[in-house]
């Protein structure tokens, strides 16, 4: 028979003991990323806009402690947030249009990028019609 | 024969096929049970259905039994389907009954033996946007309990409320399937997110245990091979240790390993603990909940939590072992004298950390011990107000009591402890390591390397980690429910097990003299003793019941027993 390369019986040992004790720290490690992997799911929250006769049809109504703009459009109730989107400040009101403070952002009556960093329009906010004709404003989901 | 196989073969086949589908089928219903939603609709005519019993359910989850209290007691004024006193739930009421602020019924001249209603109305329980003012279970449960039915608030049983609160989680489809709510488990759910229970630790964790224990064995043959070559350069463990130390320094029938024992338990309390310090929240509304979140919703977080507390109990035990065996072999004799004292101001710091970390739980266990130790302080003459004060922070216990519980424990504690473990390992290397005669009066010479001298540390932390994991599986930490604000004596009135033997001795006299000085006078004995006793002299040194100290030895049994037959009596229950 051949005399191949073997190993001795130290160092055989070493190299076991070395690798059970690493596969123990890499299951360690796996329940230590999953230990850390827990969150709260968020809760969705909900504003109180008050009747539906309070947004008569070409009305454009911003709430600032939201912060969204509410229309009427021919009695389509549409709700934009005005948080930029670019890195999240408030936006300010310009007239027609909503400009943001931080970097300059510019945004039309429909939430279309007019200039600046942002790249996405503003996001659509879920209304919802209650029965007696109360309104509710949904920010997340 | 090849006949009988084949028939046999088509025949577990067919097991197997009547088995999966029933199997299906039934966690299917069981499905449909569970996430069965809520519409709430104003229909004109009313039917009669929805008065009637809800079926049995056998064998019936905490919801089912919810569901019978619910109707029976509930559904009269909240609904059938939680909706509140509606028009439509009042029109299922007798005609003549359908008012029910008429008077002489629920107005303010209700009949002496019923409840007037308040004029807001009956709330509803299901749906968006009820019960927004309990964030958690716990909170829900425990407005059932006191103020619930509105004719006899608090009438209800622990159980009844649990059971209520299950329920109401189902009607909003927040029921944990197979999940029973209690004081230990049910704080942590919220009412308003559904939670997914993570999944079981017990595989992973047995799996870890199998390769600790492969290691274990690793070691072990690696250890009994003897290796006499020399081996490759000492990494940064090796060099913590000195080249050699003599055998004899290094038995684990001479030293038991609690030093050393004690030193890895206080380095997997830093770790766990630093752990636990993610989720932890110390607000007393927050505290008990947030530890039952680390029990009950975060993956692994009652093996690290179970791990935390039962390294913190067995160091105690272990520190108490140490004690013992320095004392029965005569350890600290000169010039170990002033590391001993170092050694029982250490077991001090351990105590207090044991005992703020109790504390820290916030929950109705720790509730009576919190009060009764901080009055045992106001005993204390002159400065007893003022420690009062210092620790408590208010004039009872409350919310800057938990902030500098937690602040000591996290830190201040932990600092000292550090310090003095540091300085005491400093002191055995000084001290010229494990107490074992001078060279010239040692009758053996073998030494074992520093690369030896690892290896059987390495096997003690692995057997070490291994027990502890096994503990940690099997007896949770314990938790109660949150302290609630009212000072109602609902908690558990046992002290924590290490201080059962002052608890004990309480019950003889006065507080200062027995809660206090007796302790103390403990603590100062156990110190002095190589100061005030005979010492063994060196020769004696490396074993077990040398003759010279053997006052101290007997002394150190007695008070040990002492202790020990105080605990027992004050675990006994009554």
């Amino acid at each position: 028979m051949n005399k191949t390369t073997y190993i001795s019986r130290r160092d055989f040992l070493k190299l076991s003991t070395n690798a059970l004790f690493g596969l123990s720290g890499l299951l360690g490690l796996v329940g230590l990323i999953r230990y850390f992997d827990y969150y709260l799911p968020e809760a969705p929250v909900e504003f109180d806009l008050g009747d539906i006769a309070n947004y008569p049809v070409g009305s454009r109504t911003v709430r600032s402690d939201i912060p969204a703009v509410i229309y009427n459009k021919d009695g389509e109730i549409e709700a934009h947030s005005l948080v930029c989107t670019h890195l999240g400040c408030t936006l300010a009101e310009n007239g027609a249009e909503f400009d943001c403070p931080c970097h300059g952002s510019r945004f039309d009556d429909n939430g279309v990028v007019l200039a600046g960093p942002a790249q996405k329009p503003l996001k659509t906010l879920r209304i919802e019609i209650l029965e007696g004709g109360m309104l509710k404003l949904h920010t997340k989901g | 024969m090849r006949r009988a196989t084949i028939l046999i073969i088509i025949g577990i086949l067919a097991l197997g096929v009547v088995f999966v589908s029933s199997v299906s089928v039934g966690t299917s219903t069981a499905l449909q049970q569970a996430t069965a939603t809520v519409s709430i609709q104003i229909t004109p005519t009313f039917d009669i259905n929805r008065l009637a019993q809800p079926p049995t359910v056998i064998p019936p989850a905490q919801a089912d039994n919810g569901e019978q209290i619910y109707w029976g007691m509930c559904a009269v004024c909240h609904g059938d389907q939680g909706q509140g006193l509606t028009e439509d739930w009042v029109n299922s009421f007798p005609v003549e009954e359908r008012n029910c602020w008429d008077s002489g019924c629920h107005a303010s001249d209700a009949p002496a033996n019923s409840f007037e209603l308040p004029q807001t109305g009956i709330p509803a329980l299901a749906g968006a946007g009820k019960l927004s003012r309990f964030s958690n279970s716990f909170e829900l449960y425990r407005h059932i309990h006191q103020n619930m039915p509105f004719l006899r608030a608090g009438s209800l049983t622990s159980e009844e409320a649990w059971s209520l609160t299950a329920y109401i989680l189902r009607m909003n489809d927040r029921e944990l399937a197979g999940f029973t709510l209690n004081g230990n488990a049910g704080a942590a759910i919220p009412v308003h997110h559904k939670v997914k229970l993570p999944e079981s630790q017990i595989p992973g964790a047995l799996i870890l245990v199998g390769v600790l224990t492969l290691c274990v064995v690793a070691v072990g043959v690696n250890i009994q091979s003897k290796q006499t070559a020399l081996p490759s350069k000492p990494n940064f463990f090796h060099h913590l240790h000195p080249p050699s130390i003599p055998a004899a320094q290094s038995r684990f029938s001479y030293t038991l390993g609690a030093g050393g024992a004690a030193v890895f338990l206080s380095f997997i309390l830093l770790v766990t603990g630093l752990l636990e310090m993610y989720y932890y929240v110390p607000t007393p509304e927050q505290a008990a909940i947030s530890v039952e979140t680390i029990t009950t919703l975060v993956p692994f977080g009652s093996l690290i939590r179970n791990l935390h507390y039962w390294s913190a109990q067995f160091l105690v035990i272990v520190m108490s072992i140490h004690l013992l065996r320095v004392t029965l072999t005569g350890a600290y004799a000169p010039p170990r004298r002033f590391n001993h004292l170092l050694g029982v101001a250490l077991l001090a710091f351990i105590l207090l950390l044991d005992f703020t970390g109790y504390v820290l739980r916030w929950d109705e266990g720790i509730h009576w011990a919190l009060v009764v130790g901080a009055n045992m302080l106001k005993t204390i003459p002159w400065i007893g107000e003022s420690m009062y004060q210092f620790v408590i922070g208010g004039s009872e216990p409350g919310a800057p009591t938990l902030i500098r519980f937690y602040a000591w424990h996290i830190f201040g504690l932990t600092l000292g402890a550090v310090i003095l473990m540091a300085w005491h390992a400093f002191r055995v290397r000084r001290d010229g390591g494990i107490a074992i005669p001078p060279p010239t009066q040692r009758k053996e010479h073998e030494r074992i390397t520093r690369f030896d001298l690892l290896r059987r540390e390495v096997l003690a932390m692995t057997v070490i980690v291994v027990i502890l994991i096994l503990f940690s599986l099997l007896i949770p930490a314990p938790i109660a429910q949150p302290i609630s604000a009212i000072n109602t004596m609902t908690g558990d009135s046992q002290a924590p097990w290490f201080f059962l033997w002052i608890q004990q001795l309480l019950k003889f006299g006065d507080p200062f003299l027995l809660g206090i000085l007796v302790p103390v006078l403990v603590v100062v004995v156990l110190a002095a003793m190589p100061y005030i006793l005979p010492n063994a002299k060196s020769e004696e040194l490396g074993k077990w019941f040398p003759r010279g100290n053997r006052i101290a030895q007997i002394l150190a049994v007695l008070i040990m027993a002492v202790i020990l037959a105080l605990t027992v009596w004050g675990a006994i229950p009554k």
